[in-house]
């Protein structure tokens, strides 16, 4: 902003009242909520995010915990065309927004695109991008902060039993306000509220843990931890999956009849050479008693004949 | 050095009055069997840990009562030794492995109903602790039994059950975590593990010949017991066998191994730690140990082989000193390994050096005792060992929360297996020596002999000249089946 020539700084102000004006109207087919999106009076930024490009797209993403007055710029680096002016826009969610398609001059070899946003609420949040015309663009995504660990396998629990879910926001990242848990699919969510005999939720300060009592198969699915702070909610999918007993025993009775079989058939095959074995036995004695002779007669130098064995 | 190294031998591992080994034949249907058997008890501490976090979670405990399950697996599966020695002489090797693969069995299905910690401290820890100590004994009792001349070959082949089965369990139990939740896959691994039961079934016991001249023995102390039908079954009720404290050769090797172990576990434990440390990332870490098992299961067989060749094998317990300093040295080069390709090296020289010791550790030690002393032997080195097992990680763990750093405990580790390593190499030099000088004062016939061998030790030499000139036991060969009076506890 400070390298701006006082025209620009005025053009800006002028498009500002302008969009100010006509914002109700605006606002209105972009989000569902009814604030205006640049509606505050203060033109100062709470927070600014830079993205400098060249000639690749650049995405960056902006942890938000409260309401704030977000600056967003964009600095596109000229390449050999060297144009005086390019045009860009500024669209949020892939959708561009209404009246904010500008043309840029080159400056110090680079064009600088820069808006003004107030985010209040969640509605609010999500993917801002400035556009140029040449087609570089910049993703800011605005998001409450996420959680680092998502678990990949569902968790599996058994009918009457009970199981615990269990949330936790590391260390490194802030600490929610509060935690709500839900169940539903990504675009209908419940909440869950505590009733005594079915859920449990033990919350502190960074791990939240849901408890739910006496499984059914009703109640497999998906569940969202919220970590709660002041602009939103970041959900942590957690799927449920309820079991009879009768799924695991499934392979342990197969792995024990299993177990039954080699055993039964390893102790018959042994029973049988030991009944050939029998019918033998008289010609094997006739030669143990020989080795037998021979191991007296040796004495000390059977102790060789051990010996000898080459190893 | 090299003088002294070339003339003394390592011991004879049989007795000539008993009986000839097979060597073969079946053996290698038990060296089956001993592997499922061995690989089941050493891996399946590791391999719960798995489970752990769920386990956490579901019971509400901590993360050290957890790990204490793991701790009280190993310290019963090692302090159940002498009881398990006592049972194998008494009832043979098959009987013990299917009973232990049964509690195993039992323990694994009644955890999965467990609701709370203690429960689990008693039916993982303490009952399958037991089960795999009955496996762990009996598997190693039979291979000296069934193998002489290619033991060092069938023990390298059954101790490679051990990364076997934990490179097979440690996936099969995601995947079971997975579809089953935790309950379900200790009920799943409780099947597994029943399959010991097989293992036990393929250990057919050997027939022991009995010859008249060991029961002329026999006959003439009448204190001893011997069984009725014939059988020479050698005296089983001593419970723990102190005599063992007399036999040089037992107590260097033990003093040896305990330093060993102390240092062993430790690395394992830190290692991915340590590489995440150096700016290795969390999956690329874990896969460290993963090189370290799967070198592991190639190097203990191979191990096994180039000990039974007519070089080494008269000479097994200086490559046993070899290859713990070997390890040890491993581990005091490692914190130099700063970048992951250094670190991938030294996961692949560890897995050799521990392979290496891992294959030729009982092995040394049926070379030392002889076919009859070895379970009891066995049971109490197994007793003692418990302590710097348990001990061992947790000091490193301590070095580690002092010094802020983990290349001390690199540093500890290396140096007290080194020297364990030294030690065993050193004090059998002299140990040998003495050997010598006492068959010198023996003198007669089988003193030529032990110039005529060349694979076995000079031990077991002495061991059989003295039973057979004169029969009555003398230290240190109180290996035939006649009691020995100084042996009673």
């Amino acid at each position: 902003m400070e390298n701006m020539p006082a025209s620009w700084k005025l053009l800006l102000m002028l498009l500002l009242v302008l969009t100010a004006s006509c914002g109700r109207v605006h606002a209105e087919t972009l989000a569902p909520s009814p604030k205006p999106l640049a509606s505050v009076p203060a033109l100062s930024a709470d927070m600014r995010k830079v993205a400098v490009l060249k000639s690749q797209n650049s995405t960056q993403n902006v942890q938000l915990l409260n309401p704030v007055n977000l600056s967003l710029e964009c600095s596109l680096t000229a390449d050999h065309n060297n144009l005086p002016n390019i045009s860009a826009f500024w669209s949020q969610d892939g959708r561009e927004i209404p009246d904010s398609r500008l043309t840029v001059a080159l400056e110090n070899q680079q064009y600088h695109l820069q808006r003004l946003f107030y985010i209040s609420g969640e509605e609010m949040l999500g993917s801002y991008s400035c556009v140029f015309e040449n087609g570089v663009r910049a993703d800011f995504i605005l998001a409450t902060p996420p959680f680092g660990e998502v678990r990949d396998k569902p968790v599996v629990s058994y009918v009457r039993d009970f199981v615990v879910l269990p949330c936790k926001m590391e260390e490194a990242k802030p600490k929610p306000l509060s935690w709500r848990w839900f169940r539903g699919n990504k675009t209908h969510k419940e909440q869950i509220s505590e009733q005594p005999e079915r859920f449990q939720i033990h919350s502190e300060e960074r791990k939240s843990k849901l408890k739910v009592i006496n499984l059914t198969h009703e109640d497999a699915g998906v569940y969202y931890c919220g970590a709660v702070y002041a602009i939103g909610t970041t959900m942590n999918p957690i799927e449920l999956k309820v079991i009879t007993y009768q799924e695991p025993l499934k392979p342990f009775i197969g792995i024990l009849i299993e177990v039954v079989l080699l055993v039964a058939v390893i102790f018959l095959c042994e029973k049988r050479r030991s009944k050939k074995n029998t019918s033998k036995g008289n010609e094997e004695n006739v030669d143990q008693n020989n080795i037998k002779l021979q191991e007296e007669e040796k004495g000390a130098e059977e102790g060789s004949s051990m010996r000898q064995r080459k190893v | 050095m090299f003088f002294l190294f070339s003339r003394i031998m390592s011991p004879a591992p049989t007795d000539a009055t008993e009986y000839k080994p097979p060597d073969g034949g079946w053996g290698w249907v038990v060296v089956v069997g001993a592997h499922i058997s061995i690989g089941f008890a050493y891996s399946t501490p590791k391999a719960l840990s798995i489970f752990f976090k769920d386990i956490q979670e579901d019971l509400g405990a901590s993360y050290s009562e957890i790990a204490w399950i793991s701790s009280i697996m190993l310290a019963v599966m090692y302090a159940g030794g002498p009881v398990s020695s006592v049972l194998v002489k008494r009832f043979g090797s098959r009987p013990i492995v299917i009973v232990g693969g049964l509690m195993c069995g039992v323990s694994m299905v009644t955890a999965s109903f467990g609701r709370s910690i203690v429960y689990l401290y008693l039916s993982i820890g303490i009952i399958g602790g037991c089960g795999l100590c009955f496996n762990l004994n009996a598997s190693l009792t039979i291979i000296s039994k069934y193998f002489l001349t290619k033991r060092p070959l069938a023990n390298g082949l059954a101790m490679a059950g051990s990364p076997v089965f934990l490179c097979f369990l440690a996936p099969l139990n995601q995947f079971l975590l997975g579809d089953f939740g935790w309950r379900g896959s200790l009920l799943i691994l409780g099947g597994m593990m029943l399959n010991c039961c097989v293992a036990g079934a393929l250990m057919r016991p050997v027939t022991l010949p009995c010859n008249p001249a060991v029961q002329k023995n026999t006959e003439k102390t009448s204190k001893h017991n011997v069984s009725k039908k014939g059988r020479c079954r050698s005296n089983a009720r001593k419970f723990l066998d102190l005599s063992f404290f007399k036999d040089r050769g037992f107590i260097i090797y033990l003093i040896g191994n305990t330093m060993f172990i102390f240092g062993a576990y430790a690395p394992i434990v830190f290692l991915s730690a340590y590489a995440v440390s150096q700016g290795v990332e969390e999956y690329s870490a874990a896969y460290l140990l993963s090189i370290m098992g799967f070198v592991d299961m190639f190097v203990r067989p191979g191990t096994g082989l180039i000990a039974n060749s007519k070089w080494i094998r008269p000479r097994i317990q200086y490559f046993f000193g070899f290859a713990m300093v070997f390890n040890g040295a491993c581990h005091l080069l490692c914190p130099m390994m700063k970048s992951y390709a250094f670190l991938v090296g030294y996961a692949v020289f560890f897995g050799i050096g521990f392979g290496m010791v891992f294959a030729l550790i009982f092995e040394c030690l049926m070379d030392l005792m002889g076919n009859q002393r070895f379970p009891s032997a066995v049971g109490l080195v197994t007793i003692i060992e418990c302590f710097p097992m348990l001990l061992g990680p947790p000091t490193a763990g301590l070095l580690v929360d002092i010094f802020q750093d983990y290349k001390y405990l690199f540093f500890m580790c290396g140096a007290v297996i080194m020297s364990g390593g030294l030690f065993l190499i050193i004090m059998n030099i002299y140990h040998y020596h003495m050997l010598e000088k006492e068959k010198a004062e023996h003198n007669g016939a089988p003193s030529q002999n032990v110039e005529n061998q060349d694979g076995v030790s000079l031990s077991e030499a002495q061991r059989e000249s003295t039973t057979q000139t004169n029969g009555d036991p003398q230290d240190p060969s109180p290996d035939d089946s006649e009691p020995d009076v100084t042996d009673h506890f």
